[in-house]
C-alpha cells in the first residue's frame, strides 16, 4: 500500500517536472535567455529523484513481499532469494519500462549538466525531456505498476524460471538499456544541430555519449550471448533469435553511426549520412523494444492484444518522422563539399558503414519476414538461421576486408608506402588461406584465417611504425616509445584493441560455428563413455533442494578436466524443468555436459549431451579485449580534442 | 566518375538482393498441421517443416539406450508417425501437444528438434478427440 502511493507520487513528480522542464527549454528557444535552460537542468535532476523514487517505491514492495502491488502479485514470489527479487524489477514489461525511464532521465540530466548555449541547448534538452515524458507518461497511465489489488494474494507466481537460474540475468538487461537509452543523446543533439542548422559540431559533443552507449550494447550483446551458452543449456551462444536480433539491429546501426560520425569530425563529410544514422540507430532501440515487448513475433494477432505494441509503434514512428522530416528540410545545406576518393580512410569507413547497412537490413528483413507472409496469406513460417547464416559470411568477410583497409589507408588519397603495406596484407592473407586449407580446414574457416593475419598485419604495422620511426628519431628505446605512445594516443589505440577484439571474435566464431561436436548418449551410475578422447564417468546422480528450487545433480567426471555438475533445476512456479549445463573450457575448445534426463524411478542412469565446440572462450576473450579497447578510449585525460589540428592526432579507425 | 561507383553500388545490392531473396526462400520453416500436411504433401517435400499437433495416446516409443523415441502426432484427423533422435523432454506424454522440427522422409516425419507446448492449465481432451482448429488454438495458446 504504502510503496504503491509513493511510486505513483514520485511518477507524478517526475512527470510535472519533465514538463517544467521541456517548458523552459521552449521558453529558452524564444526568449534565448540562458536563465530558462538552468531551470530546465535543474528540472531534469528533480525528474530523475521522482523517477529513482518510484523506482525505488518498487523495489521497497518487492523486497518486502507486498503482493497488493500488482506488479509484486503478478511477478514476484516470497521465497525467492533476495537478489531475484531485486531484479524481478525488470523481468516483465512495466517494471522494465519504469527503469527505462528512471536511466533516461539519468542520461537527460547528465547530458544536461554541460549545455550552457541558448542555441542548440534548448532543442538538445527539449527532444531529451519529450522522450523522457513518452516513457514515464507510460508508466503512469497505461501499464502502471503501482496499481493497488484491493484483494491481495498471499504469494505470487515468480519471474520467469529462465531469468532466475543465473545472476547474469540481472545484469544484462541493465546494459542492454544504458545502452539503448544512450543513444539518445546523440539523437537529441542531432536534432538540435538539424532544428538550429549548426551541422558540423554535435559530432563531437556526442562522440563521448555515443561510445558509452555503443560500448554498454556491445558489453550487453556479449552477455547475452554468455548468458545464452551458460545457461540456456542448447549449446550456442547465439540463435538469430528475434530478441537477439532486436538488440543487435541497433548495435549494427550505431557501429556505422560510430565510424561515419569519425568521417564527419575529421573532414566535416557524411553529414547526411549521420543524421540519419542517428536518427535510424535510436528508432532501431525502439522498434527492438517493439517486437519484444508487443508480442508481435510470435504472431501478428498477438500486436493489437495490448496497448503496448501500438504505443511504441506509434512513438517509432514520430521518431523516424521527425529524424527525417528535419533532414529533409535542411538537406541542400548539409550537402556535402568535399569528395571522397574511394581508396581512402574515408572511402573504407564509407563502405564498411554501407555494409553495416545491409547487415542490419537483413536482419530485419529476416525478423520481420514471417510477419509478412503470415499477414499476406496467413501460412505460419518461420526464418532459419541458415538465411542469416547465408547472408553474414559474405557480409562478414566484406568487413573484415574493409577493418583491414580502413585504419592502414590515409584520409583523403592512397599513399605509396601505405600500398606497399596492403601488399604485405594481401600475402599474410593468402598465407592464411592457403595454411588452412592445408591444415585441412573448410574454404570458409580458412579464408578467415586469412583474413585474421590480414588485420593482424595491419594492426601491427599501425602500431610499431610509429614506434620505430620515433624510436630511432629521439634515440629512445622503442619499448619507451610504446610505451608513451599508448597512453598519449589512447584513443587511436583504444580503437586498434577494439579491432583486435573483433578479429579474435570472428576466428572464434568461424571456429566455433564449423566445428562443433554434438552427441547423447544414456548411462549407468558408474559407466564410463569414451568419446573425443575424453572418458566420461557418471559417479553419483543426487537430489539438492534449495528455498526456491528443486535440483537434481549428476557428478560426472571428465578424464584430465574433474568433476562437473550439469544439473536440471525445478522451480516452483513451473512445471518444466531448466538444464543448467556443466562447461569446462580450455584454451582450444571446451565441454558443455547438460544432464538431459534421469532415471526418476531407482535413478541408476541418466542421459548426457556433450557438446564439443573450439574456441568459444577466445569469443568471451574477445569481449574482455574489446570492453577493455573501449575503456581506453573513454579514460578521461591523455590528449584532449582541443582544436580541429589536435583533434586530428586522436583520430582513429 | 560517380555513375562508376553507382553501378558498383548496385551491383552489390542487386547481389544482395539475390542472396536474400534466395536465402529467404530456401530457410523458411514452414509450420503446419498434420492434416494441412495431407492437403498437399508435395509443397513440403524437402523442405524444412515445423509439424504441430498431439502426440496420440499410446503411440511412445522410447529407448534410453539407443535414444531413439518414436511416436505418432494427430490433429484428430491425420496422424503421422515421428522419428526422433534424443531424449524427450520432461513433460512430453500422451495428449500433449508438440511441435517438432524436421522433415518428411516419405510418410514419416524426421524430426531434429522437440518442442513441447502445454499451457500451464491443464484440461483433458474432449470426448470424441479434438479437431484440427482445436488443436491449432491450444498450441497457439501455449507457450
Amino acid at each position: 500500500m504504502i510503496p504503491a502511493a509513493i511510486g505513483n507520487f514520485s511518477l507524478i513528480v517526475a512527470v510535472l517536472f519533465s514538463l517544467i522542464g521541456l517548458l523552459a527549454a521552449v521558453a529558452a528557444w524564444w526568449s534565448k535567455d540562458a536563465r530558462y535552460i538552468v531551470i530546465a537542468r535543474r528540472s531534469a535532476f528533480v525528474a530523475f529523484l521522482g523517477t529513482l523514487g518510484a523506482f525505488m517505491a518498487l523495489e521497497w514492495a518487492l523486497l518486502t513481499d507486498d503482493f497488493s502491488v500488482i506488479y509484486v502479485a503478478r511477478n514476484s514470489t516470497r521465497a525467492n532469494p533476495t537478489w531475484v527479487k531485486f531484479a524481478t524489477l525488470w523481468a516483465a514489461l512495466e517494471g522494465s519500462i519504469l527503469l527505462w525511464a528512471l536511466l533516461q532521465t539519468l542520461y537527460t540530466w547528465l547530458a544536461g549538466r554541460k549545455m550552457r548555449d541558448y542555441w542548440t541547448s534548448p532543442v538538445a534538452l527539449g527532444t531529451l525531456f519529450v522522450i523522457q515524458l513518452f516513457f514515464l507518461v507510460n508508466v503512469l497511465f497505461v501499464i502502471n505498476p503501482f496499481i493497488v489489488l484491493p484483494n491481495p494474494p498471499s504469494d505470487g507466481p515468480g519471474p520467469n524460471p529462465l531469468l532466475q537460474n543465473h545472476w547474469m540475468m540481472a545484469v544484462h538487461p541493465i546494459l542492454m538499456y544504458l545502452g539503448f537509452v544512450g543513444l539518445s543523446v546523440p539523437f537529441a543533439f542531432a536534432i538540435a544541430a538539424m532544428w538550429t542548422r549548426r551541422y558540423q559540431t554535435w559530432v563531437t559533443e556526442t562522440k563521448w555519449w555515443l561510445l558509452v552507449a555503443w560500448g554498454f550494447l556491445t558489453a550487453a550483446i556479449y552477455a547475452g550471448g554468455w548468458w545464452s551458452y551458460e545457461v540456456l543449456g542448447w549449446g550456442g551462444y547465439w540463435g538469430w533469435d528475434p530478441v537477439e536480433n532486436a538488440s543487435f539491429i541497433p548495435w549494427l546501426l550505431s557501429t556505422a553511426f560510430l565510424h561515419t560520425a569519425m568521417v564527419q569530425e575529421r573532414r566535416g563529410l557524411f553529414r547526411t549520412w549521420n543524421f540519419a544514422l542517428v536518427t535510424l540507430s535510436f528508432a532501431a532501440t525502439v522498434f527492438g523494444t517493439f517486437l519484444t515487448r508487443s508480442g508481435v513475433i510470435e504472431s501478428v494477432h498477438a500486436f493489437a492484444g495490448g496497448p503496448v505494441g501500438p504505443i511504441f509503434l506509434g512513438f517509432l514512428l514520430v521518431i523516424l518522422a521527425v529524424g527525417f522530416t528535419l533532414l529533409g528540410r535542411v538537406s541542400s545545406e548539409v550537402r556535402d563539399v568535399g569528395s571522397v576518393h574511394p581508396l581512402s580512410r574515408e572511402g573504407m569507413l564509407l563502405f564498411g558503414a554501407l555494409v553495416l547497412i545491409t547487415m542490419a537490413f537483413v536482419v530485419i528483413l529476416g525478423t520481420l519476414f514471417p510477419l509478412l507472409v503470415e499477414a499476406f496469406n496467413g501460412a505460419k513460417v518461420s526464418v532459419g538461421a541458415p538465411f542469416f547464416n547465408q547472408l553474414f559470411v559474405p557480409l562478414g568477410y566484406l568487413m573484415l576486408i574493409l577493418m583491414g583497409l580502413g585504419p592502414v589507408l590515409p584520409w583523403r588519397k592512397p599513399e605509396p608506402e601505405t600500398l606497399r603495406v596492403v601488399v604485405w596484407m594481401t600475402i599474410a592473407l593468402v598465407i592464411g588461406t592457403a595454411l588452412g586449407l592445408v591444415i585441412g580446414w573448410t574454404l570458409w574457416v580458412s579464408l578467415t584465417v586469412g583474413l585474421v593475419l590480414f588485420n593482424l598485419v595491419a594492426l601491427a604495422w599501425l602500431t610499431f611504425s610509429p614506434v620505430w620511426r620515433r624510436a630511432r628519431a629521439t634515440g629512445r628505446s622503442p619499448l619507451q616509445v610504446l610505451i608513451s605512445q599508448f597512453s598519449h594516443s589512447r584513443r587511436r589505440y583504444g580503437g586498434y584493441t577494439v579491432h583486435l577484439g573483433v578479429i579474435i571474435a570472428a576466428l572464434a566464431i568461424a571456429f566455433s560455428q564449423s566445428y562443433r561436436l554434438d552427441v547423447q548418449k544414456t548411462l549407468e551410475i558408474g559407466e564410463s563413455w569414451n568419446v573425443v578422447g575424453r572418458t566420461l564417468t557418471v559417479h553419483k546422480l543426487r537430489l539438492l533442494r534449495e528455498e526456491y528450487r528443486d535440483s537434481v545433480v549428476a557428478d560426472v567426471e571428465i578424464s584430465g578436466l574433474g568433476e562437473v555438475h550439469p544439473r536440471l533445476n525445478y522451480y516452483r512456479s513451473s512445471r518444466t524443468p531448466f538444464a543448467s549445463p556443466a562447461v569446462t573450457y580450455t584454451w582450444l575448445k571446451d565441454y558443455y555436459v547438460v544432464l538431459q534426463a534421469f532415471d526418476q524411478e531407482k535413478g541408476s542412469w541418466v542421459t548426457l549431451r556433450l557438446v564439443v565446440t573450439p574456441l568459444v572462450l577466445w569469443l568471451w576473450i574477445s569481449a574482455g579485449i574489446v570492453i577493455f579497447g573501449i575503456l581506453m578510449i573513454l579514460w578521461p585525460g591523455g590528449a584532449p580534442a582541443r582544436a580541429p589540428a589536435a583533434a586530428t592526432e586522436g583520430v582513429s579507425a | 566518375m560517380k555513375t562508376k561507383y553507382l553501378i558498383g553500388f548496385l551491383i552489390i545490392l542487386a547481389a544482395i538482393g539475390y542472396l536474400a531473396w534466395g536465402g529467404l526462400g530456401n530457410s523458411l520453416v514452414y509450420y503446419v498441421l498434420p492434416s494441412e500436411y495431407a492437403d498437399n504433401p508435395t509443397k513440403y517435400e524437402g523442405k524444412r517443416v515445423r509439424l504441430g499437433g498431439l502426440v496420440k495416446e499410446g503411440s511412445v516409443h522410447f529407448n534410453p539406450k539407443t535414444l531413439e523415441l518414436k511416436f505418432v502426432v494427430t490433429d484428430g484427423v491425420v496422424e503421422i508417425p515421428v522419428e526422433h533422435t534424443g531424449t524427450p523432454p520432461e513433460l512430453f506424454k500422451d495428449n500433449q501437444g508438440v511441435v517438432v522440427e524436421g522433415h518428411f522422409v516419405g510418410d514419416v516425419f524426421e524430426g531434429d528438434n522437440l518442442l513441447i507446448k502445454h499451457s500451464e492449465s491443464y484440461q483433458a481432451p474432449p470426448e470424441g478427440g479434438y479437431s484440427p482448429d482445436e488443436v491449432r488454438k491450444l498450441l497457439e495458446d501455449a507457450k
